[in-house]
């Protein structure tokens, strides 16, 4: 009887926990997307009045931001500094390879700040990093949006999947 | 002789990087990189010509290293050309965005042009002490820029002089400057002339390649403040250099000393203005 019981607690704190996890997980997405948001402003600040080259330009937006983001701005920075791939697109790849946990969205906002970095002209440079922070901005939205009734659905669905379980395999 | 060899080396291709070593480290003038064709280094008195052609891939290469992946930082870009480390020039060519009736960027680079600096510190060792201002005359690649260097430093021993280093080739890193120097780079030179007048209080102000109305109308004005000059100017001969149009205000007001005109074979001789 006594093992019933640790087991039914053991699904339920699994299942619970799993809900949890994808709970935390958007806000870790929220989170990172902020970071972000921080950095491209940065960029686009020091861009304008001060034409920092690229590799500086990204040591000091890491040092404005935290998290993965700055890990990776950091990353980049020594992927242009050791002047190896051809183009800033294919450096940021090389920067965010390791990051195998990022969601797609995420990714795919990163590889789209590295096509933008690089151009020729400023204007252009600048319009690019516009565009990223919009699109950045319509990803947090999105997770915004329901935010505190979804979270709370992850997290009761975990515990009730849980629960459900436990009384299957009672 | 001074040359920033391993910055030159730096920006380019990883493929040509040993070739361009062995045969050119001597007496490299100039690396052409053309889409689609092979490499063609201009030594001195000859050509040749590397196996393999150039790729897209390759020329982005050497444009985002030389400006260290920030072709908008460099304010020349849009004039067509950048200046890597070492004070290697780089020529732009290919397809140009306009705005307004001005390029702003390129679209694609098709085409490269990079001119190798080179220092000879030792070059003016023979040449007597020149008095009033100096302009350097020669055509392209006769050795301008180099003799101008030479002579900023030696003027630098005694002399406050201002520099106003357009293109930052003149003094790039790494290269000896003179004990009394001032260097302003990547501004325009009529701008330049004008600030460090104010600035810096200059007994000289040297000035690479006058080429428009503007430069003319700066150095004017600072030979009006009591200003000696140093500069360089396009003419392969003293007659040549008063012909030209641009330079008339210049010849006519009498605002160069002496000439300094360059022949072919890198070799030099002084004239004085006496018109």
């Amino acid at each position: 009887m006594t093992y019933k019981w640790i087991g039914a607690v053991l699904v339920l704190v699994s299942c619970g926990g799993f809900g949890f996890t994808i709970a935390s997980g958007y806000r870790r997405e929220e989170q990172r997307l902020r970071q972000l948001l921080r950095a491209l402003q940065y960029m686009e600040c020091e861009l304008q009045y001060h034409l920092t080259p690229l590799p500086d330009l990204c040591r000091q937006a890491a040092m404005e931001t935290g998290g993965s983001v700055r890990d990776v701005l950091n990353k980049l920075a020594r992927e242009l500094e050791s002047q190896i791939a051809p183009d800033v697109s294919s450096c940021m790849r090389a920067a965010i390879e390791d990051y195998q946990d990022f969601p797609k969205r995420f990714r795919r906002l990163m590889l789209q700040l590295g096509r933008t970095l690089g151009r020729f002209d400023l204007a252009g440079q600048i319009q690019g990093l516009q565009a990223v922070q919009a699109s950045c901005m319509q990803e947090q939205k999105a997770l915004e949006q329901n935010r505190e009734m979804r979270l709370r659905s992850y997290r009761t669905l975990g515990l009730c999947a849980g629960a459900a379980l436990a009384i299957l395999f009672a | 002789m001074m040359c920033a060899w391993k910055e030159l080396l730096a920006i380019l291709p990883m493929r040509l990087r040993a070739d361009v070593d062995k045969q050119g480290r001597e007496n490299l003038q100039e690396l052409r990189l053309r889409i689609n064709a092979p490499p063609e280094l201009v030594l001195t008195g000859k050509v040749s010509w590397l196996s393999g052609n150039v790729t897209q891939d390759e020329l982005n290469f050497v444009v985002n290293t030389a400006s260290r992946y920030s072709p908008w930082a460099a304010s020349t870009a849009a004039q067509g050309y950048l200046t890597a480390p070492g004070g290697h020039r780089i020529g732009i060519c290919g397809e140009a965005v306009c705005k307004d009736g001005n390029i702003t960027g390129m679209r694609h680079i098709s085409y490269l042009c990079i001119r190798v600096a080179r220092d000879f510190p030792d070059l003016l060792k023979s040449l007597q002490r020149l008095e009033g201002s100096v302009l350097i005359l020669g055509a392209p690649g006769w050795g301008k820029t180099t003799l101008l260097r030479c002579l900023i430093r030696q003027v630098a021993q005694e002399e406050a002089v201002s520099v106003v280093d357009e293109r930052g080739e003149l003094f790039p890193q790494g290269f000896l400057c003179g004990r009394r120097m001032d260097i302003l780079t990547g501004c325009p030179k009529s701008a330049g002339i004008e600030m460090m007048l104010r600035t810096m209080g200059p007994a000289c102000i040297a000035v690479d390649e006058i080429t428009a109305a503007a430069d003319c109308q700066a150095l004017i004005q600072a030979v009006n403040c009591g200003v000696r000059l140093l500069a360089t100017a396009h003419a392969g001969s003293s007659r040549d250099y008063c012909q030209r149009g641009v330079y008339r205000e210049l010849v006519h007001q009498k605002i160069f000393d002496t000439l300094i005109v360059l022949h072919q074979d890198k070799s030099y001789h002084v004239e004085r203005m006496t018109l």
